[in-house]
This record gives structure tokens, sequence and C-alpha cells, in this order.
């Protein structure tokens, strides 16, 4: 173990070299500036690359996509878990670089285990998926790997790949010249194009990238970062068909995303201090045992509030 | 069973990716209980943090999050699938299943837009947010974001 212990280090040292002079920035125990500059040049690489769509046209083009999500499957009439979710979502946002879109979460009536982002801020998480979590840090993963997706813009730069700068930018000068709902050509140019972005996903870079930058969001907002790989770890068992089928086919396989985080995470997130895996409000949000167990139900873990810190 | 830990998370089975030490508690620097070798078996009880409760050939322990494999599914839902928040407020279970998000709700969506001004109405201000995060004892950090091989 020492050994292994050592050869982290020495690779982290390493790596703390690379960065420093090719960057030229100094570093702080290995969580430095030089890092956060990197990810938000990424950031504006893509938003120059997009820079003719301005936040009040992707809040808006986001909106349409999330109604035609919404039109697949609409809200769950549950207004405590919609608050909650909406709640921590807000506050995983707030530790964004982009904390002041007007972020809204929802939960969509479905069996189906999938979750969803659109331009602008928009989340949807289905109740299937919800049925799948452990605890309040793997909810807070996912919602951040979301949130991931929204900070990088990797909807529209996956819309402007697909129907092209010009069309895309069509839409974005439409659509902020437009009172309510998009009608016409431009507006189902863009919903054809967004359909086809939710069948067939995003690039398989982007959501590795939202898997590392999910991990970190949720850390910073006081969970723990494995919540993120707990979830994988449950869709790593999970059959790819059925309600599974759809969030199979667009992401990069289960074990991929957990060996990627691996690389990406190692033990450096371990000792990060007052983590929290879940917390009373999630466990709240549960109901009693199903009728099944009835006699074990009182035994049951999941009943017990516990807010377990590293 | 019904004095026992009840393990919840009995069904799921994984095995270890590399071989190394069941620790006695959840970290790093923990007494080893057992030696694992590379792709053992071994059942999951609970998981805290970074770490994974598992029990392999008699021995109950911790191993790290991220050297463990989960096995696949048997095609029975776990215990823990089965019980775990049951949605509806109605409390009546969902049998029609005509919506969904699943590739052909997709296909034949169309837009719903009440719906979209219903999903404005429960967005939460960030005062909220912060106020119940504080209530709740969530301690905020700063942590810069990772390179693929940070890790390593």
């Amino acid at each position: 173990m020492s050994i292994r212990r050592s050869l982290a280090l020495l690779a982290s040292a390493a790596l703390l070299n690379v960065a420093m002079t090719s960057s030229g920035q100094a570093q702080l125990g290995g969580f430095g500036l030089g890092n956060v500059l990197g990810h938000a040049k990424t950031a504006k690489n893509a938003s120059g690359a997009l820079r003719a769509i301005g936040e009040p046209e992707e809040i808006k083009m986001g909106g349409e996509l999330a109604a035609l999500l919404l039109g697949a499957a609409p809200l769950a009439k549950d207004p405590a878990r919609q608050h909650y979710v909406n709640r921590l979502g807000q506050w995983l946002a707030m530790h964004s670089e982009r904390p002041n879109l007007p972020w809204k979460f929802g939960v969509v009536d479905s069996d189906d285990v999938n979750a969803f982002s659109t331009p602008g801020g928009y989340v949807l998480v289905s109740r299937g998926l919800l049925d799948q979590m452990r605890n309040e840090s793997e909810l807070a993963g996912v919602l951040a790997h979301e949130i991931a997706h929204v900070v990088c813009k990797h909807h529209l730069k996956a819309l402007q790949k697909s129907m092209g700068m010009s069309a895309l930018t069509d839409v974005g000068s439409t659509v902020a010249s437009s009172q309510g709902g998009l009608a016409g050509a431009v507006g189902s140019k863009l919903l054809e194009g967004g359909r086809e972005l939710f069948l067939k996903g995003l690039d398989k870079g982007d959501e590795y990238q939202a898997d590392r930058m999910g991990v970190i969001i949720a850390a910073r907002a006081g969970y723990s970062p494995y919540g993120l790989v707990g979830v994988l770890q449950t869709f790593s068992a999970a059959p790819t068909d059925g309600g599974f089928a759809l969030l199979t086919k667009t992401h990069p396989t289960p074990t991929s995303r957990i060996e990627a985080l691996d690389k990406a995470m190692g033990e450096r997130l371990d000792t990060l201090p007052g983590l929290v895996d879940d917390l009373p409000t999630f466990v709240q949000l549960r109901q009693p045992a199903p009728v099944a167990a009835p006699v074990t139900a009182s035994a049951q873990p999941v009943a017990k509030p516990k807010t377990k810190k590293k | 069973m019904l004095l026992s830990a009840a393990p919840v998370y009995a069904a799921e089975r994984g095995s270890v990716i590399r071989a190394g030490d069941l620790k006695a508690k959840p970290y790093i620097d923990a007494a080893t209980s057992a030696k694992l070798t590379a792709n053992q078996q071994v059942d999951i009880v609970s998981r805290q943090g970074a770490w994974v409760q598992v029990q392999a050939g008699g021995t109950t322990g911790w191993v790290r999050m991220l050297n463990l494999r989960m096995a696949e599914a048997s095609g029975k839902p776990t215990a823990r699938q089965a019980s775990l928040l049951r949605t509806g407020s109605s409390g009546k279970t969902v049998t029609t299943g005509i919506k969904g998000v699943n590739e052909e709700d997709i296909k034949n969506a169309t837009v719903n837009y009440a719906e979209l001004q219903r999903l404005g109405t429960l967005a939460v201000p960030p005062a909220e947010a912060s106020a119940n995060a504080q209530q709740s004892g969530l301690k905020e950090s700063k942590v810069a974001y990772l390179n693929k091989e940070d890790g390593k």
C-alpha cells in the first residue's frame, strides 16, 4: 500500500510540474488556479464559437427543447419532490461557473431512467432515475453532471455541429425577436435538431467532461464526490434495455465512465473535509418500505436519517 | 433477519479490480482485515464516502469504491430498488406507462408549453437554497476541476 501511495504521490508531483511549466500558474495542493483557468478557457472557447447566441437566446432555445421533453413526459404531480430537487439543484448550480442562470429543475413522470439538460439552465430527471438513488450525494452527482453540460454549452456545440453554425444563429436571431413559442420553419428546425440530439446523445468526450466536473461541483457544494460513482455503479449492474435503453444508447458505458473517473480522481478527493453522503431531506422523501416486506420495514437502514460525515 | 444488520444492499454483488487490503474501517490508514485478490467476488453491505463496506470470504470490511466493479443484475430488482422512493402523492401505483422518456416517446413528442410554464414556477431562489444548505450543515469547499489523468 505504501508503495502504491508513494507512486501516486510521485505521479501527482510530476503532473504538478507539467501543469506549472505549461501554464506558469502556481498550484496550491494540486487544486490550483491553472486548473480552473484551463476549464474556464474551454468554456470561453465554446462561447467564442457560439458568441452569436446570447444568453437570453440560449435560455429561450433551451426552453423550447425542455418543452419538447415535457411533451414526452409531463412533470410529476409531486410538489414536495419538485421543490426538493429545485433546492438541491439551485445550490449545486451556485457552485458552477454560471450561478446566475435562471436554473429550473423538474422531475418528469416516467419510469424510464434518465436525466436531461437543455441550454440556459433546464434540468429534468425522471421519477425512474430518482428511484435508483441511494442517497442525496448520488442525486447531487447526477444533477451536477447535467449542470456541467449547461455550463459548457455542450448542447449548443452539438447543435452547431449537426445543424451548421448559420442555421443555429438563424434560430438564435429568430428566437431573439419572437414572443412566446417558436413557430414556423426555424422553430421546427431547432426542435428536430434537439430531438435528434436527445436520441443520439452528446459527444462522448463531453459526457466524460461532465462527469469530471460533476464530481467537483458536488464536492464544492458539500456532497461526497463519490455519489456520481455510486450511480454509475448502479447503472453498470442494471439491464441495458427497458427503462435504461435510451440512457445506455446515448452515453459511454457506465464502466468506462467509472474507469475515466478513477483516472481523474484517484485518491485526491478522499481527504476533503466534512462531505456529506446523505441528508434527512432525502430520507424524508422515501416512503415506508413496500407491503411485501412489512416485518423488516422498521429495520431498514434507508428509513434512518443519517448524515454520515467522512 | 429481523435483528441482523438488515443488509438492504445484500443483493448487490461486485468484484475488486486490483488486489489489495480489506480495511477494518473506511480510511486509507485503517488496519487490514484481510487481503483481497484481483477479481475477488464480494457482497456489498453499505457505502460511505469513497468507501464501500463489503463481505469477502466471510470477513466484513471496507474497500475503495473505485476499486469495485458491480456484477451485472440478475434480472430481479434489488431490495433497494424495490423499496426506494415510491412516487405519487396519491399513493397509487403507476401502471399505465403511456408517457415516458424512452426513444419512442421522444420521437413522437410535441412541445408542451403548459408544462414548461409549470416548470418555471418551480425554481427556487438562491437565497432559499443557501439558507437550506446552511441549515443542513453542508460545508462548501473550494475545489478545482480535474484533468483526465489527475488521479494517476
